[in-house]
């Protein structure tokens, strides 16, 4: 297949698919790609992609052009694939990946389709293309929402605001003005609420889908004060800023629940966000136009800019607190606390009108405008529908159709910012929103969640007018009409009820992954226990696991309020090494805030600093030696003095104690950790010999990211056709029938590699991967582990095969538990744990190290603002490495976290040194063949003619391989100096020698047991001898090369915040086996849906779609 | 050979009056402007007037002396300056030999820009009005005076003027900005629809662009006006609602006037100097002499202040060798 010249002038509009792009038509525009294309032969899918392909490159509409985009995307990814032959071969060129990965995404496709012309199309090409088409269709849409938050009227200025001399902006005199004999200027405060979405909008308050369909987008959304149920006295808006004038020339920025503060001089401070954990604050002052955005590198100190602003002298301080409220909260707090930040500055500033009390909608446009802009500035994001704590009690939220003089006009069909209307309490009378408050019991779940990766599927979705999707879509939309009848008449029950509807219906034909078994489980609990008076589940945004409600009839709700974070918290704890938990679930208790965000400033009353505050500061200020302290910070302890001889009440007595708690330091929990680090260390054998070694080759430069690599002189060059048997036609029936008689005579076991965390899968959270409730089979949650169990169920040929899984320190034990509880899934053949008996202690990466990582290898180079903070953090992680001491330990986490498996080679070794083989072979004495795989390839299974193919040639190792795609990075099948060997990514001397190879690793391995004892110099017979087995090991190993890595680690802290440290760790990887000189090897080239591994949740969803789901159903049986 | 500057200068004020003959064909009666009114009674304003100034011509002068003359060659006959309590004695002797011209009205109990113009209604009766602040010092690029220019249109058009200039937007927190919408076949002159005093640049973005101007430039008035009476009963009724104590703005009563009446503002010929600003009276002064008859004899001194006072830490010329 050939695609026409980029600048073909062929006619394209009369092209079906174009025809729907430009349609006017609803019913014409709105049909779905699949229906179009399922049924197209190949030359007509190359019709299609031609005038596609000719459509977007001359199109100036945004909207055309994206959804081309994505239309070329879906069709390369999910339709040409099934006419490609099974044995193509389509190399990936490097340099078009390369521009892919800097998003050059024009010159990358240009490429592609160049190197396609010339070699033919194959999947591996229609991999890159789709990804790249992808990638331009997002970039594309996010460079347009920039571009429309920086044209709306009012933000416009900032940017061409370049120089301190040309801030227009002026602080109030009011705040310039001190009363009294105070040496301090007053305190402005800003209290905000956050949102909370009623109808879970099916995520149509992405930007991109309200600009594509204003009049699908909708949501309402009321503003709610919270308190923490047990914790605080009564609700109260959770958000506080405060602002006031200070005698310093700085910008103190102070956040109260992240305890970090920070005293910036210069202006190009304020855009390094990545440097502490100020960024969102750094981001409301940028977006108010304290610092505008058109200053970013002007060069110049704050100083400067402050004389213009505020006065010569003088500076500002901003302070933000939430109130505790944990991230993940899906009530938006973060966009929330932005506005209230900008909010609070452009009060300050005089743009909008009122210094305190509430605002008019014209100023709580101009805030959601802003905040907007802050969310891109930070790197974040977030909905149009986020901001709405910004206005009072109950709204809608709606797209709005862009017209003449809108930026977006002539651009996009809707703009970017939605209309409010803020509901009367004629039409949502003052008695229902108390039955709301009555009836629903809010909760954070506490799973933190990413939710990236399901934004980004919706949008692609409903840009494809997925039918399925679609219709649920237009559900949705009729379910929140539903919700607006039953909040009029003031039946909370049917809101229950249709919101419940919402999240089992439409939301989740949507995403399926939307819910998670933690949700479905207390959902199920909430209606065993109160049936009908519990009245429905209610999704709160993004993903549920997080903040969520449960409505329940009145005169239950106080006790089931306790009863759920009881039940929570079991839950929690029964299912938290499967499912990723930042912290505890809490209960909150909140009511309707009809204020909206609320200024209060009186000189003659005026705010203090929250006591909090002073907490934090206040020992600070103690180490200064008095003639280095301000006079301000003088007066202020010596008001708080004042304040603690009068004090005659609990309350303020319970403020002054955590001010003097943080006077005086009490025991640290640190050094318990420690402890147990050490402890943990020695119960699992950790060999301090080896550690060492590797430190101080690390710390030498022995050892390292550049020392992974081959030498520079080594030949990689692509497998040929006698390096490999492709099995992806048909295998010889002689061989299903040598494989099937194995099976029968029990001479094939199964090992599962489960012993790592799969860090990727829940990025770092330490969560078992092999436990994850990852998809629904057959109506139900089901684990990795229990899809393999399921597959070598339907597998035996009468006889159960024997299933081993390869545990590691952080996997054992949940995995024992786990399978004992469910009973080894029912599954009828022996299950086996084989324990490792190898750990790793993590350590500070060298600076050298991280430096390579991030400059000498490709990586994707992200989004301009995303990037300019990547780079502002990588920058604080290497100060980091530094002050920790590079090549240390890495010790500051929970002692898991420290910890580290050693690399998938050692899982075979577990086996003998723990003696699982042993005690197989005895018990099975007929087992001959092995079939390793990785938890993730779930597509593997003990297939007849597989092994039949593995026997018959008689060799020790045959690796399963596959087609490469553009995802599929890592080494593959090389002839390495003129022999074929399995090679990884890392050792790679140069990385695009990578792209020159045809097939991938997939990890699956048969394994000939005698002949693999052979080379570790052993027989069955003398796997008892434990010395001889340990010494077996050790001589192979000390052949194998160690591998230096660098993963990133999250730390958790505070209330649900996590950070994420790059560490170095070493590993023997299992391909390696493949180099040595008596392991005689096969290599069997596999279907892609055989091979391929679910590495990132974000691949579920074109898992789901391309068939593979189904694929692996297939291969299973349930229990 | 005549000056090509000022045939085009003459050209162009022929084309406005006959652009302004036929769109606005004169009213049947002429507006007489007689009176002017200067405000001097802000607090931080008690002396800027009475500031020593060498003026075009060498000769020395104050401030209060050139806003003055700048309200008689407009034709102003009589001239009320409102001043604070207790400085009129000062402001006679600032005035020079125009002080016969002059009546003195004091604000006591200040509320206010709009307020001090208010004090003179009496004094101007239900004339219109020339109004000038008295701590701006203008420079015509043109023959006529700045406030002639403006009175002249204001005389022809029957109507309020007001003075303005393009400003970049970091001087917004300064003027009184208006909104307009530019005559046609016209290059300075505008149709006033809105002022806002102050306004910030998120909101001057949104109200106050003006066609024809360039990007961030806003027009913003120039101390300098020709109202109608009307501006005073507007006045009486923003005092009558403002609550006590809150001063009363000048430029809320004209953006209502905007409303009412037709209201024009002119693009003048000529340069605002504001003596109030930091360096403003050494700017004015600097203006004043470089427009003058000692323009070489301070140049050259400038220069000789520039060689002697090179920037700390930049290269002098002998290093740059």
């Amino acid at each position: 297949m050939t695609v026409a010249p980029i600048n073909s002038q062929t006619d394209v509009t009369s092209n079906a698919l174009v025809g729907i792009i430009l349609s006017e038509d609803d019913a014409v525009r709105n049909q779905a790609l699949d229906t179009v294309c399922e049924t197209c032969s190949l030359e007509q899918l190359q019709t299609h992609v031609e005038a596609l392909e000719s459509f977007w490159r001359s199109t100036e509409n945004l909207y055309q052009r994206v959804r081309a985009l994505f239309f070329l995307s879906a069709i390369h990814r999910y339709h040409l694939p099934r006419y490609f032959s099974a044995n193509d071969k389509g190399l990936i060129p490097f340099g078009p990946y390369q521009h892919l990965l800097e998003r050059r995404f024009v010159e990358a496709i240009n490429g592609f389709l160049a190197v396609e012309q010339k070699q033919g199309a194959s999947a591996g090409m229609s991999s890159a293309l789709s990804k790249a088409y992808h990638e331009l269709a997002f970039q594309t849409l996010a460079d347009q929402v920039r571009k429309s938050v920086r044209t709306v009227k009012g933000n416009q200025w900032m940017f061409r605001t370049g120089h301190p001399a040309d801030q227009p902006l002026r602080f109030r005199s009011a705040l310039l003005t001190r009363t009294g004999d105070t040496p301090l200027f007053p305190v402005l405060k800003e209290t905000t609420a956050v949102r909370m979405d009623f109808t879970h909008s099916a995520w149509s308050d992405i930007f991109f889908l309200g600009m594509d369909f204003p009049a699908g987008a909708k949501v309402i959304n009321a503003s709610v004060n919270l308190g923490v149920l047990d914790r605080d006295a009564s609700p109260r808006p959770p958000i506080e800023c405060y602002l006031r004038v200070i005698d310093q020339p700085i910008l103190r920025l102070a956040s109260i629940d992240l305890k970090a503060s920070a005293e910036i001089d210069t202006i190009a401070e304020v855009f390094d966000f990545g440097r502490d954990y100020l960024g969102l604050i750094k981001a409301a002052v940028i977006a108010a136009g304290i610092v505008p955005p058109g200053m970013e590198g002007c060069g110049q100190t704050i100083e400067s800019l402050l004389e213009r602003l505020i006065g010569p002298g003088l500076g500002l301080e901003i302070v933000s607190k939430v109130n505790d409220i944990p991230k993940g909260s899906r009530l938006a707090v973060s966009t929330n606390l932005l506005g209230s930040l900008i909010s609070i500055c452009m009060r300050a500033t005089g743009q909008v009108s009122a210094l305190d009390g509430a605002l008019n909608e014209v100023d709580r446009r101009v805030i959601a405008a802003r905040a907007i802009l802050g969310e891109w500035i930070g790197g974040s994001g977030g909905g149009w529908q986020d901001s709405g704590g910004v206005w009072p009690g109950i709204k809608l939220i709606q797209g709005a159709r862009a017209e003449a003089g809108d930026p977006e006009f002539g651009i996009s069909r809707g703009r970017i910012l939605p209309k409010h209307t803020i509901f009367t309490n004629e039409q949502i009378t003052p008695q229902t929103r108390q039955k709301l408050q009555d009836s629903l019991v809010l909760v954070h779940g506490g799973m933190a969640q990413n939710v990236g990766p399901i934004l980004e599927m919706v949008t692609e979705k409903f840009l494809l007018r997925a039918p399925v999707e679609w219709e649920a879509r237009q559900e949705a939309i009729a379910i929140l009409d539903e919700i607006v009848a039953a909040l009029e008449s003031g039946d909370i029950k049917a809101v229950g009820a249709a919101t419940h509807r919402n999240f089992f219906g439409p939301l989740q034909k949507i995403i399926p992954w939307c819910t998670n078994l933690f949700t479905n489980e207390l959902v199920s609990r909430c209606q065993e226990k109160y049936r009908d008076k519990f009245w429905g589940f209610w999704m709160l945004g993004g993903m549920a696991g997080g903040g969520m409600g449960f409505i329940f009839a009145p005169e239950v709700k106080p006790e089931a309020q306790k009863w759920l974070q009881q039940v929570m918290v079991e839950t929690k704890q029964q299912m938290q090494s499967r499912l990723p938990f930042a912290m505890d679930p809490v209960v909150y208790e909140f009511e309707i805030n009809d204020r909206g965000t609320w200024g209060t400033f009186d000189p003659a009353h005026p705010n203090r600093m929250p006591d909090e505050y002073y907490a934090m500061m206040v020992p600070g200020w103690l180490k200064l030696p008095s003639h280095e302290l301000p006079h301000t910070a003088r007066y202020e302890m010596e008001q708080l003095g004042s304040a603690y001889r009068d004090c005659n009440n609990a309350a303020e007595a319970k403020s002054f104690q955590k001010l003097v708690e943080g006077i005086l330091p009490g025991r640290k929990s640190t050094r318990t950790k420690t402890e147990s680090l050490d402890e943990l260390l020695k119960r699992l054998g950790f060999d301090h010999e080896q550690h060492e070694s590797i430190q101080a080759d690390l710390k030498s430069g022995r050892f390292g990211l550049p020392q992974n690599r081959l030498p520079a002189n080594t030949s990689i060059k692509d497998a040929q056709e006698e390096d490999f048997v492709d099995t992806r036609d048909a295998i010889d029936t002689q061989f299903s029938e040598i494989g099937a008689r194995a099976i029968a005579a029990g001479e094939v076991a199964v090992v599962t590699l489960a012993a790592g965390v799969g860090s990727r899968w829940t990025e770092g959270a330490g969560v078992v991967k092999g436990l994850h409730p990852f998809t629904q089979f057959d109506a139900k949650h089901r684990s990795f582990l229990e899809v393999h169990l399921a597959k070598s169920r339907k597998a035996s040929q009468g006889r159960p095969i024997t299933h081993v899984f390869t545990t590691g320190y952080m996997t054992h034990q949940p995995i024992e538990e786990h399978l004992n509880l469910h009973q080894n899934y029912g599954y009828g053949g022996s299950v086996i744990l084989s324990p490792g008996r190898y750990v790793g202690l993590r350590t500070v990466p060298m600076v050298r190290d991280l430096r390579f990582f991030w400059e000498e290898t490709t990586q994707q180079v992200l989004d301009e603002q995303q990037q300019k903070m990547r780079e502002s953090v990588r920058g604080s992680l290497i100060r980091w490495a530094q002050t920790c001491g590079e090549g240390s330990d890495y010790r500051d986490n929970m002692p898991m976290q420290c910890l580290h498996p050693v690399g998938h080679w050692y899982e075979i070794p577990n086996m003998l040194r723990n003696g699982t083989l042993n005690r197989m072979l005895t018990d099975q004495p007929e087992l001959k063949y092995l079939l390793l795989h990785n938890v993730d390839t779930l597509g593997a299974s003990v297939k007849p003619d597989l092994l039949g193919l593995h026997i018959a040639s008689g060799k020790c190792l045959s690796f399963e391989v596959i087609a490469r795609r553009l995802e599929d990075r890592g080494g593959g099948l090389a002839r390495v100096n003129g022999q074929p060997r399995l090679v990884e990514g890392l050792a790679m001397p140069f990385e695009e020698d990578e792209f020159n190879l045809s097939y991938y690793n997939s990890m699956t391995t048969w394994i000939d047991i005698d002949q693999m004892l052979g080379v570790f110099g052993l027989q069955r017979e003398e796997l008892g001898d434990v010395d001889k087995v340990d010494e077996g090991v050790r001589n192979l190993g000390l052949r194998m090369p160690t591998y230096i890595t660098i993963k990133d680690v999250k730390k958790r802290w505070g209330n649900g915040q996590e950070d994420v440290f790059p560490v170095s760790q070493f590993e023997k990887l299992w391909s390696d086996m493949s180099a040595l000189s008596e392991v005689t090897t096969n290599f069997f080239v596999v279907p892609l849906m055989r091979g391929q591994q679910l590495k990132e949740q974000a691949q579920l969803d074109g898992w789901l779609r391309d068939g593979s789901s189904a694929f692996v159903e297939g291969l299973c049986q349930w229990d | 050979m005549p000056n090509p500057m000022l045939l085009r200068r003459f050209f162009k004020h022929l084309h406005r009056l006959l652009v302004s003959a036929i769109i606005h064909p004169p009213k049947t009666f002429n507006m007489s402007i007689r009176k002017a009114v200067i405000t001097a009674a802000a607090p931080d304003q008690k002396s800027l007037p009475l500031q020593s100034l060498v003026d075009r011509n060498g000769r020395d002068t104050t401030a209060l002396q050139l806003i003055i003359e700048e309200a008689v060659s407009a034709g102003a006959e009589e001239i009320c300056i409102v001043i604070c309590p207790g400085t009129e004695e000062n402001f006679v002797k600032a005035s020079g030999e125009l002080a016969g011209r002059l009546t003195f009205i004091e604000q006591d109990s200040p509320r206010g820009y709009g307020d001090a113009i208010l004090r003179a209604r009496d004094f101007v009766g239900d004339e219109s009005f020339l109004h000038l602040v008295s701590d701006h010092v203008y420079i015509s690029e043109s023959e006529k005076s700045c406030a002639r220019q403006i009175v002249e249109l204001a005389k022809r058009e029957n109507c309020a003027v007001s003075a303005v200039q393009a400003q970049r937007e970091n001087m917004l927190p300064y003027f009184g900005t208006v909104k307009g919408l530019r005559e046609a076949n016209s290059t300075d002159l505008y149709r006033i629809s809105k002022i806002i005093e102050k306004p910030t640049p998120t909101l001057a973005e949104q109200e106050l662009v003006v066609a024809g101007l360039r990007a961030s430039h806003y027009l913003c008035l120039s101390g300098m006006h020709v109202l109608t009476p009307l501006v005073m009963e507007l006045l009486e009724e923003h005092v009558a609602r403002a609550p006590a104590g809150t001063n009363i703005q000048l430029s809320p009563a004209l953006s209502e006037l905007a409303n009412r009446q037709q209201y024009l503002a002119l693009e003048i010929a000529g340069v605002r100097y504001n003596v109030g600003v930091k360096y403003g009276l050494l700017k004015s002064q600097l203006a004043l002499a470089l427009s003058g008859k000692d323009r070489d004899n301070i140049l050259s001194q400038l220069l000789e202040l520039v060689a002697l006072h090179p920037i700390s830490g930049t290269t002098s010329p002998e290093g740059d060798k």
